[in-house]
């Protein structure tokens, strides 16, 4: 499978070897029946293109010449699968297809404009868009897009948002989920590319400064977030979730309440993948309440949709996380990462091929410094063998910050700066007005990342003492605070007023407010919510000045292992169970032995969310 | 006056009972971005001053507004969100929180073509004090904000008078973080940290917070934070996990 060409094998096609002749290598491991239904709709789409293609000027045809033939065979299947609605073949193609002939042609370059691959395809104008999507997306991906680029990506997708929303009545398509969270994934991307290159008026050439100037509404925070409510709005995706959740709907009323759009599976998973679009957004504009307030009705739990598609797991469990963490919930945001950074790990295998798995790597990663900023600043009991991860990679930065000092502050920042999402300015520079941006230049304002880099620090260096004095009280059961004066080093000046001060900042950082697993009254719970509990398992009352110190240890945790090998186990046996019998060699034995070779397939054959992606696509 | 206890969670802080249903639909839906909106919200906003109620997450769809729509900020309603939040929380990520939403004072000021001060002098005061209230410096506080500068004049002249009880909500607010750390605690330190003189103390102690004074100490009655025992955590399983296990126990 790894040659490039293997897709699309033209052996008896006559029609188009009579065009040009690149030799075409026939893979014969590919599936006979599928192989023939390609060539059926290769042949039938071809007849259309030989139509479209005779009526096009001279010119074009030569340029058309150019493209490699491969590429214009996949243009023209493509087009007729998505015509056809045909989900399974517009999966493959979309997923291995495109990515092969990107590999074999245009790593270096841009894949052929649209309007030059237009006859191809019936001038289909749909299809057009859908491919200048791809088309940007690979240019944003492997090359430097210009502003050229950047302004028609913009007025492209606009375009394709604007087809499937205004159209009358939902369009006749059919898009892959991973294609539309993509296409989404890609939109939100884009826009914070655009926006953190616009926020930085230097470097700009009298060019790009005028086009700047006068197309203020490209890429403008309210026309980002337009284009997805519109999306949430059309699809009544919250109304869906939301009686989902409470269950008590027939699934006729379901698809009522879903209306027109939102019963139809491709207004469903966008309107279901803009949530999880408004949630980054918000968080990279800065407000992280609304971000999960957006994610009100989203399951978040294991099995959930958005589990399906690993980038998207990734991503919102990622904003999800720092959201927490600008709340100062730690361990709700500890939770977070760790959650997501172990089904990762168990992933890993399947998706190392993907070509998105060096973006997800790297998302996973920032997660690691994450959480060893989370763990320090609210310590406590959590996954070992996530935790042992982040100690090998962050060994030394760990130590540095659990030391404390100036020296520890300097590592948050560099972490939180590594590893935070790049936070966006709402409002560009005044490129408008001349006058106005050159003063804008010669006194920058602070930016995003900066500002909320400040926050961050604040949060930190409002409990900086707190580890000192919680190791001090370690030590003892009881303490008068006056000793607990002689004993603190660091400030000089240090007062009894003072100790007792931060005993209590130490009260209320060892306290905080974490989403409860179980909701005790009917209400669902949301990100928000919270209650009171305890984070560290040293805790203190003063009394007068006497301080009595209680430490709270917690057994060790059997339950949870026995349970979870009692299930490996079952699991096991019933995959050894549902295997054929093993051949037997004798004849003369009578009880058939268990080989060892059966439990070797185990793993491949186990259901469930560890499925290769393809297969569990096709399933649906 | 019941006796002072922190929240027990996050209910009254994202949803407060206090919030009429039209702003709740407001702030859910798309109509926060409408400007046309922004006279209603800040209506709303003063009235939670006059009544001393807070709903800090329509006070960040105000700032919201202000950050889409510049020309449309407040200077005045800045200071007062950021007063509410201020008197509102010692350790809750309040202030913060409407701090990542706002850009420098003259910033916004340009923005609106404003030559008003007042926001540019109390944003790094009130920044200040808040530093100061969440690492629980409260005598420093006390003496930070009444020090006779050009901020706390404003401040004192134009801003507070128009709160319902802003120094009483922030005397509540740090009552409660001792109360989560003391059992007891002695009268001299505590007129120190709420800044009230010892012929105020014991009728505030008695009738606002519902403690104890006994002789020169104030008996803080038990709220399970200032009452902590050892304990033992143990595992505690849930039905739910077992309910793979007990499905294949029953073929």
């Amino acid at each position: 499978m790894a040659d490039p060409t293997a897709f699309y094998e033209p052996e008896e096609d006559e029609l188009l070897s009579s065009l040009s002749v690149p030799v075409q290598s026939y893979n014969p491991d590919s599936n006979e029946d599928e192989y023939r239904r390609l060539q059926e709709l290769e042949q039938h789409a071809y007849a259309q293109q030989q139509l479209m293609v005779a009526e096009q000027e001279q010119e074009q045809l030569q340029a058309l010449e150019q493209v490699p033939e491969d590429v214009k065979r996949f243009l023209v299947l493509f087009h007729q699968a998505i015509l056809e609605n045909d989900l399974p073949t517009i999966t493959t193609m979309y997923e291995s297809g495109w990515n092969k002939l990107t590999q074999a042609h245009y790593s270096q370059t841009e894949w052929p404009e649209a309007e030059l691959i237009s006859p191809l395809v019936g001038n289909d104008q749909v299809f057009l868009t859908l491919y200048r999507e791809l088309y940007f997306r690979h240019v944003y991906a492997k090359l430097q897009p210009t502003i050229d680029d950047r302004f028609q990506s913009y007025e492209n997708i606009c375009e394709l948002f604007n087809y499937l929303l205004n159209s009358e009545g939902p369009v006749p398509l059919d898009l892959p989920i991973q294609w539309v969270w993509d296409m989404l994934d890609e939109f939100v991307y884009q826009f914070s590319s655009f926006a953190s290159w616009r926020a930085n008026p230097k470097n700009k050439n009298e060019e790009e400064l005028e086009a700047l100037s006068e197309a203020q509404h490209i890429w403008s925070c309210y026309s980002v977030l337009n284009v997805l409510y519109s999306l949430v709005q059309k699809s009544q995706i919250n109304e869906q979730l939301k009686a989902e959740k409470q269950g008590n709907k027939t699934p006729e009323e379901l698809q009522e309440l879903a209306g027109e759009y939102g019963s139809k599976p491709l207004y469903r998973n966008l309107g279901y993948f803009s949530l999880i679009c408004l949630l980054r957004v918000h968080v990279l504009l800065g407000d992280p309440t609304l971000a999960l307030q957006t994610m009100e009705h989203v399951d978040l739990s294991g099995g959930a949709f958005l589990t399906r598609i690993t980038a998207c797991h990734v991503t919102t469990y990622y904003h999800v996380g720092c959201a927490y963490m600008a709340l100062g919930r730690w361990p709700d945001a500890i939770k977070t990462f760790i959650s997501v950074l172990i089904f990762f790990i168990r992933m890993k295998q399947y998706h190392t091929r993907s070509y998105q798995y060096g973006s997800i790597t790297k998302q996973c990663e920032r997660m690691y410094a994450l959480l060893a900023i989370c763990t320090t600043l609210s310590p406590g009991p959590s996954d070992e063998s996530i935790m042992s991860i982040v100690k090998e990679h962050y060994a030394d930065q760990l130590a540095v910050l659990q030391r404390g000092g100036d020296e520890a502050l300097e590592t948050f920042k560099d972490l939180f700066l590594s590893a935070s999402p790049k936070y966006l300015n709402v409002n560009p520079p005044p490129y408008e007005d001349p006058t106005a941006l050159e003063s804008y230049l010669s006194n920058p304002p602070i930016d995003a990342t900066q500002r909320h880099l400040d926050l961050f620090l604040s949060d930190v260096k409002a409990i900086k003492s707190v580890s000192n004095i919680r190791n001090l009280l370690k030590l003892y059961t009881s303490i008068d605070a006056s000793k607990l004066v002689t004993f603190s080093q660091g400030e000089n000046d240090n007062n009894e007023e003072e100790i007792l001060q931060q005993l209590m900042v130490l009260k209320s950082a060892s306290r905080t407010y974490a989403k409860p697993q179980h909701s005790e009254t009917e209400r669902e719970i949301s990100l928000l919510d919270g209650e009171r509990i305890v984070t560290n398992n040293l805790d203190f009352t003063i009394d007068g000045s006497m301080v009595h110190v209680e430490e709270t240890t917690s057994h060790r945790r059997f339950a949870g292992f026995f349970i979870r090998n009692a299930e490996h186990a079952q699991r096991v046996f019933n995959t050894i169970k549902s295997s054929p019998l093993p051949i037997q060699r004798k004849p003369t034995s009578t009880t058939a032995p268990t080989t060892g070779g059966q439990d070797k397939n185990e793993p491949k054959k186990a259901g469930g969310a560890w499925q290769p992606k393809r297969a569990r696509v096709a399933a649906q | 006056m019941s006796v002072a206890v922190p929240k027990k969670n996050l209910a009254d802080w994202h949803s407060p009972s206090t919030r009429p249903e039209v702003i709740h639909e407001l702030i859910h839906g798309v109509d926060r971005y409408n400007p046309t909106n922004l006279p209603f919200m800040e209506e709303y906003l003063l009235s939670q001053i006059k009544e001393g109620t807070y709903d800090l997450f329509a006070n960040l769809a105000i700032l919201k507004l202000y950050q889409f729509n510049p020309q449309h900020s407040n200077p005045d309603i800045i200071v007062h969100i950021l007063i509410k939040s201020l008197s509102s929380t010692v350790h809750g990520p309040d202030f913060n929180l409407c701090l990542g939403l706002l850009r420098e004072p003259t910033a916004i000021l340009h923005d609106i073509e404003s030559d008003d001060e007042a926001l540019t002098i109390l944003m790094p005061k009130l920044t200040q004090l808040h530093d100061l209230i969440r690492t629980c410096q409260f005598t420093k506080f006390w003496k930070e904000l009444d020090d006779n500068s050009e901020a706390y004049n404003l401040l004192k002249t134009r801003y507070l008078p128009q709160h319902a009880s802003p120094i009483d909500d922030i005397r509540y607010q740090f009552s409660l973080s001792i109360s989560s750390c003391f059992s007891s605690i002695s009268l001299n330190q505590l007129s120190k940290w709420l800044n009230l003189s010892s012929s105020q103390i014991n009728q505030y102690v008695t009738e606002n917070l519902g403690w104890e004074v006994q002789g020169d100490n104030v008996k803080v009655p038990k709220n399970g934070d200032n009452d902590v025992k050892a304990g033992v955590v143990k595992e505690n399983v849930q039905l739910s996990q077992l309910t793979k296990l007990i499905a294949a126990a029953a073929y």
